[in-house]
């Protein structure tokens, strides 16, 4: 029985919001959340879930998982991302009424897109700040965004979060895709004459287009780095990550260690974070992963390939754990002290719809 | 080219095999002579030229067939390669490069002259490419239109793309269970006829309660093939996103085989056609008053086959105009005949040009 339970204490909003802003402060402060804290609190958070959180608490009371029940993160029920589009069981803690925003997964007008909804997006923000600093991310200098701004793309989660970098990490911003959704690239040339190093994040699409638009290379002055996020999904491209590097190095004259991934989605508050090559996605220490064989629906062993389960406490007002259909593998034991981290295979292609021959698909590809 | 005859009884031989003949259904020489007859207006189509009209016309069977195959099942592929090898042209047969062993193995049970006639690939050579009079593809509608960027003008391109299949349940359901659980999970509903979804008239959520008995039972004495990592993700999702829509709805129910991934039998009220994750998953849903391509969604364009029970002429024809090509009985749905219109195209008459006189 945990602590609030032995002394009644009934977890309320603020109370679980501000504790968990406060461990997120410090963790970005070099306070880590370690195991048995980030247990409580999730349990906590659980707790509090179940309780205000109606559509979440059915799928908990049909696995036959309470707050009773269990008494590990481990254990607290992950739902799949796809039940963030069933929009008549809205995910939330609160009346849709009092939601400020709502982001929309991706997707065509056919298709139906998930809604995480937020009452507050004060922590969402926090937690993309203190992220970037407790895992020792370099300084956002001079920064060009290959991204519509927020303004544009009120519903893209990933805008907002490019925002924050706009407004709260970054020496100065330059969004390169005005309404007319073609790359101004001057204001990217004018800034590196003056030899000052630069930042560059977008989407890896957007990646492409930028150096599809060059007539010639820019090297880009020493110390600049680009951050990219997301896949091909919906589009003809299929490049490996290596392939993608090596058109950053061609086109941009950055290496591999320069270049940032970040790994999130619509239904999570936090972010993941590799540097280079073949390097593990690193997570802030309020988020925890699991990589789950979904053959045997147990952990897979480390290096081994399984679908990847997230829980961020971040998500307060949702749902923390998000069974994801992304491959992973889960990197080596993690230590006590060390960020959760695993390494990101990609989307899963059986993700997609399927039907006769969807699902060998490779008459050709021999 | 040898005589049609000779052909025709070198097929049989072939079909007579248990391996074969598990894919191609069994086969006689008057069948062979009977589809010709069906197909082409005369058996001797191919060998003489007979009278048409005031003309006198003769068959002409491509020199080359390229079949591009599916590694989905290998019952395509044997269908595919039988017209090829009725009307004696020469076949190059593209198979998956994972390899399709249940047909190519069963290749040695044809007679000599008719192996002659075939060529297996596992990649394509331009050479290949340009030997083929007609190119045949089954797969993907991206495999399709891939193949068809290869396509040069004096080549005649046969599609088999994307298909779905589903089954609609009027009466007798206990019948219906056993035999809908027999189409759905044969072949592990990687083809084309497999039922997709099923539609109720009457008490859908009891129907759903009996095939679910029935899928287990027939996992029993047909366990699935082992699922990869991706296949099991993609049933655990399924079964996760309808567990939360189920604790929400009282209308969605889910049914699945315990500790194992081997079926899953999910009861929704929606009438929208929604592809399976595959792998012996099917949703059952109360039929409509009216089923037309509007209820049904965007999937209903790739219909290929309803299998309806009972088995009704007056009510198979009140179907004609949803886009299925087919509509046959419940649990026939995998075992088309050699006469049928494979996705509404004659399968011989296709594939031949015609030579006149006078």
């Amino acid at each position: 029985m945990r602590i609030s339970q032995l002394l009644s204490i009934v977890i309320t909003h603020t109370s679980i919001s501000e504790t968990i802003k406060e461990c997120i402060a410090q963790a970005s402060n070099g306070k880590p959340l370690h195991e048995r804290d980030f247990n409580n609190l999730a349990l906590e958070l659980f707790t509090y879930q179940y309780r205000e959180n109606s559509a979440y608490k059915n799928f908990c009371d049909a696995h036959d998982k309470t707050p009773e029940s269990i008494n590990h993160w481990h254990d607290i029920p992950a739902v799949p991302t796809d039940a963030f589009k069933a929009e008549s069981f809205p995910l939330t803690t609160f009346p849709l009424k009092d939601t400020e925003k709502t982001f929309l997964t991706s997707g065509t007008t056919t298709e139906s897109r998930g809604r995480h909804h937020f009452r507050s997006t004060k922590l969402y923000e926090q937690s993309i700040i203190s992220a970037w600093r407790e895992l020792n991310l370099p300084n956002v200098y001079s920064s060009f965004f290959l991204i519509p701004p927020p303004h544009q793309s009120p519903q893209s989660s990933l805008s907002h979060m490019m925002g924050v970098f706009s407004d709260q990490l970054a020496d100065q911003s330059t969004w390169l895709i005005p309404e007319s959704g073609s790359i101004d690239l001057n204001s990217l040339t004018n800034s590196i004459k003056e030899k000052q190093a630069v930042v560059l994040l977008g989407t890896a699409l957007s990646f492409l287009h930028l150096f599809d638009s060059m007539k010639s290379p820019i090297i880009l002055p020493e110390g600049s780095w680009a951050m990219e996020t997301g896949g091909y999904k919906g589009t003809h491209h299929q490049l490996s990550k290596s392939e993608l590097h090596q058109l950053f190095n061609t086109n941009l004259g950055l290496h591999s260690d320069s270049i940032i991934n970040e790994y999130s989605m619509t239904e999570l508050s936090s972010q993941f974070y590799s540097r280079g090559l073949n390097c593990a996605h690193k997570g802030p220490s309020w988020t925890r992963i699991r990589v789950i064989d979904p053959i045997t629906n147990t952990d897979a062993k480390p290096g081994e390939l399984g679908h990847l389960v997230i829980y961020d406490l971040a998500n307060v007002d949702s749902v923390m754990a998000i069974r994801t259909q992304d491959l992973a593998m889960q990197s080596q034991t993690r230590l006590e002290h060390e960020n959760p981290s695993f390494k990101l295979i990609g989307r899963d292609p059986s993700a997609l719809p399927r039907g006769c021959s969807r699902s060998s698909d490779e008459s050709l590809s021999s | 080219m040898t005589p049609t005859s000779e052909r025709i009884q070198h097929l049989f031989e072939a079909c007579s095999h248990q391996e074969v003949q598990q894919w191609t259904g069994s086969i006689t020489v008057d069948d062979l002579h009977a589809w010709l007859r069906q197909e082409l207006g005369s058996e001797r189509a191919l060998d003489q030229f007979l009278p048409h009209g005031p003309l006198k016309s003769k068959a002409i069977a491509p020199q080359c067939i390229l079949h591009i195959v599916s590694g989905n099942t290998p019952h395509a592929a044997f269908q595919s390669i039988i017209r090829g090898l009725i009307i004696g042209s020469h076949n190059i047969v593209k198979i998956p490069s994972a390899g399709l062993d249940a047909f190519t193995d069963a290749l040695r049970h044809f007679p000599k002259p008719l192996n002659d006639l075939i060529e297996i690939h596992s990649a394509l050579e331009d050479e290949d490419w340009l030997r083929a009079d007609v190119v045949i593809a089954i797969g993907s509608d991206k495999t399709i239109a891939a193949i068809q960027q290869q396509i040069r003008p004096h080549q005649h391109f046969i599609a088999h793309g994307h298909k779905v299949s589903i089954a609609i349940v009027y009466d007798d359901f206990e019948t219906a269970a056993r035999r809908a659980a027999r189409d759905v999970s044969r072949f592990n509903q990687r083809g084309c006829l497999s039922i997709h979804a099923i539609y109720i008239q009457g008490d859908s959520m009891r129907f759903a309660e009996l095939l679910a008995a029935e899928m287990e039972e027939f996992s029993n004495t047909n366990p699935p093939d082992p699922t990869s990592v991706s296949e099991a993700g993609a049933i655990r999702n399924l079964r996760e996103t309808t567990r939360f829509c189920a604790s929400n709805d009282t209308s969605v129910h889910l049914w699945e085989s315990k500790d194992t991934l081997s079926w899953t039998v999910i009861h929704q009220s929606d009438p929208a056609l929604q592809l399976s994750c595959l792998n012996r998953c099917v949703f059952v849903k109360p039929l409509p008053p009216e089923l037309d391509s509007k209820i049904l969604g965007a999937e209903s364009a790739h219909l290929s086959t309803i299998a309806i029970h009972p088995f009704d002429e007056a009510k198979a024809t009140l179907l004609e105009n949803l886009p299925a090509h087919r509509i046959c009985s419940l649990g026939e749905s995998q075992k088309p005949s050699l006469f049928w219109h494979h996705d509404g195209i004659a399968p011989i008459a296709s594939l031949v040009k015609w030579k006149d006189l006078g």
